[in-house]
């Protein structure tokens, strides 16, 4: 309770902080309108018409249930790789032999592109949910098996020692010992999970199902609607900003103070 | 022995060596003295009579372009006394080294500052080059002095330097293109000035930050260190310069706009310094002034930078003003203010004295700055923004000038 408090607490400080941030994308808007002066509207819209869209996509009905339905896909596929990620990965990190034995698999799986796993699913699934919620699993399971891997087998063996010698309570061992140190090491991996789910659940929508987000990208490209493609393209940056510099970021920074 | 010295390279010690001249009079100790005294006396004045300009009471035909000579003077006329307070006042703590600029040899740079100002209200009268070579020796002198600045091995201040020199160029082409002598417009010109003045201002502030806030934070005992962090302003002053040079070829791009916009959240960042580790300072008076500076220029070039992109004219030399009365009107007035106390071996200390002097510059700035949204009231909000930017300075001779006119209370010299 007191550590969400402290998070409010500083919240509006660190929100202030981003001004700098907001000068470095308005900069780099300036760069984009440039790019449109050169090139024309056809090939890249002004920021100006893009946002213009944008705000009017947000009052249409229909693209609000659009980015519902992504939302669902990215939010269950994350879920489940959360989930299974952190325990299977825990788990792992505690014995040398599951740990030794889930690297090259890991590996496998890393290095499977995205994009081959989603030609499988489609065969395996169909056309659906299931291929895209498949396919976000799997991108982002390994990201978050690794970072919670080394959470565990990076464990200070002789703070453990120190836990052990002054005899602390299981759950004093695990909440003041054991969490901290896992927890900075697992939570940027979630966040990293997070981030790549939000841009496979786009891709795997724009290949394998006709709603979604995704779908109405593909559907953009084919009208050559350059506008409504950059409009979505700013709605996928700017919910995945949202998520990670105002809601990830403070916790993480909580979190990681212990370090400094 | 060293003991000694190291104090006095303390920052409110000011020098290690003041000249030996007999009867040196209270007003000309120190750099910053006359210049306050001239100054806000100055403001009013000016305000004054431009006020009688524009309603048409007083003709001063200013050649053909009032408004130009207006944006000028303002600029130019007020900067070198501006900027001589600072350089006469902060080069000797900053340069330990350095012999402060006293008595007569104040006296006359002080003369040659009245000088131009006389000679640009009789321009008319005796020319624009008489104002041009008068109102350029101030300049060329003021970087003279500031010489070491540049020259120093370690380059600690030279931004500041560099600046000047622009920004003496900047005049020179102003009154080449006023002469005829250059083909650029001269409005352009003094828009280019305009931004120049600002990167100028925000190097000085951080100068000004650091030492005001410290300072404020050791006499209330705040166990805390204030840094201004460079790469903040470095940002602001990137987004400024280039905002200046699209704006000069540009003027009416839309990446313009989205520049501008950048460049007045890039100032506004630099507020974020103002957020402590560990104590809360933004509820400190002088705290909450220095603040309104980065707010004004920011609203300002933000505000700009929506009508560019809107097209709308008209809002863009309206908002303008959040820069020039809003900004540097109350980077000046808080130059004034903080040396006032210091120089003169007084604590920074608010009252409701100074407290009303920010508020008015801030009010006054956004009677004259929001004057587009308020088209049927221009009238009155031209007049009243006028009258209630000039307040603070009435207020500042009235508290300031008995400190001025005596000697530091410290018994310190200067």
């Amino acid at each position: 309770m007191k550590f969400f408090l402290k998070i409010l607490k500083d919240f509006p400080a660190y929100l202030w902080s981003g001004w700098g941030a907001v000068a470095s994308i308005l900069l780099f808007i300036a760069f984009w309108d440039v790019g449109n002066q050169i090139y024309g509207n056809l090939v890249l819209p002004s920021p100006l018409e893009t946002f213009k869209t944008l705000y009017a996509m947000l009052h249409s009905k229909d693209i609000l249930e659009q980015i519902d339905i992504t939302l669902y896909r990215a939010s269950v596929g994350f879920g489940l790789s959360l989930l299974f990620g952190s325990v299977l990965g825990l788990i792992a990190g505690f014995f040398a032999t599951a740990s030794m034995m889930s690297r090259p698999i890991v590996t496998i799986l890393v290095g499977m592109p995205p994009i081959a796993w989603i030609v499988l699913a489609m065969i395996w699934f169909g056309m659906g949910d299931e291929t895209v919620i498949f396919t976000v699993v799997v991108a982002s399971f390994p990201i978050i098996f690794v970072g919670a891997l080394q959470g565990t087998r990076t464990l200070d063996g002789e703070l453990k020692e120190m836990a052990d010698s002054f005899a602390f309570p299981w759950h004093m061992k695990f909440i003041d010992v054991y969490f901290p140190h896992i927890f900075s090491y697992i939570f940027p991996a979630w966040v990293s999970g997070l981030g790549m789910a939000w841009k496979i659940v786009i891709m795997a929508e724009l290949l394998a199902t006709s709603d979604g987000m995704g779908a109405e990208l593909a559907i953009a490209r084919s009208q050559l609607d350059t506008p409504t493609a950059l409009a979505l393209v700013t709605i996928m940056i700017g919910s995945l900003m949202f998520i990670e510099y105002i809601i990830l970021e403070p916790i993480k920074r909580e979190v990681e103070l212990w370090r400094v | 022995m060293s003991n000694q010295k190291e104090e006095k390279l303390h920052a409110t010690n000011h020098y290690l060596y003041y000249p030996d001249e007999e009867d040196i009079p209270p007003y000309l100790a120190y750099g910053f003295r006359p210049i306050f005294l001239l100054l806000a006396p100055y403001f009013i004045l000016s305000m004054a009579l431009w006020g009688l300009v524009w309603s048409g009471y007083l003709s001063i035909p200013f050649i053909d372009n009032v408004l130009q000579w207006h944006i000028y003077e303002m600029l130019f006329g007020v900067l070198t006394a501006g900027v001589m307070a600072f350089l006469t006042t902060g080069l000797p703590e900053l340069f330990p080294g350095m012999v402060p600029l006293v008595g007569k040899r104040l006296k006359y740079i002080m003369i040659l500052w009245i000088a131009g100002r006389v000679s640009f209200w009789l321009i008319d009268i005796t020319g624009v080059y008489l104002t041009a070579i008068l109102n350029l020796t101030m300049l060329a002198w003021l970087i003279w002095f500031a010489k070491d600045v540049v020259l120093d091995k370690l380059q600690r201040h030279a931004s500041l330097g560099y600046t000047l020199v622009v920004i003496f160029a900047v005049e020179v082409w102003f009154f080449a293109s006023v002469l005829g002598w250059s083909e650029s417009n001269s409005m352009s010109i003094l828009r280019v000035a305009l931004g120049a003045i600002v990167v100028l201002i925000l190097l000085a502030m951080r100068r000004v930050n650091m030492e005001a806030v410290n300072e404020l934070m050791e006499d209330k005992e705040i166990d805390d260190i204030y840094i201004s962090h460079p790469p903040l302003t470095n940002l602001a002053i990137f987004a400024v310069t280039l905002y200046t040079i699209v704006g000069y070829f540009y003027p009416t791009n839309s990446a313009l706009g989205w520049i501008a916009l950048a460049s007045g959240a890039s100032i506004i960042a630099i507020t974020s310094d103002y957020n402590l580790k560990d104590k809360f300072i933004l509820n400190q008076p002088y705290v909450i002034y220095l603040f309104w500076i980065f707010m004004l220029f920011g609203l300002g070039y933000g505000l700009i930078g929506w009508s560019i992109l809107f097209n709308d004219a008209n809002g863009v030399s309206s908002f303008r003003h959040f820069i020039t009365a809003g900004g540097l009107g109350l980077a000046y007035l808080m130059v004034m203010i903080t040396i006032g106390w210091i120089h003169t071996g007084r604590h920074l200390t608010s009252n409701i004295y100074t407290h009303f002097m920010v508020f008015f510059i801030v009010l006054a700035t956004f009677m004259r700055g929001l004057i587009p949204f308020f088209e049927e009231y221009s009238t009155q909000l031209y007049l009243w923004s006028a009258i209630a930017w000039v307040l603070p300075f009435v207020l500042y001779i009235k508290v300031f000038f008995r400190f001025l006119l005596t000697p530091r209370i410290d018994g310190i010299k200067g």
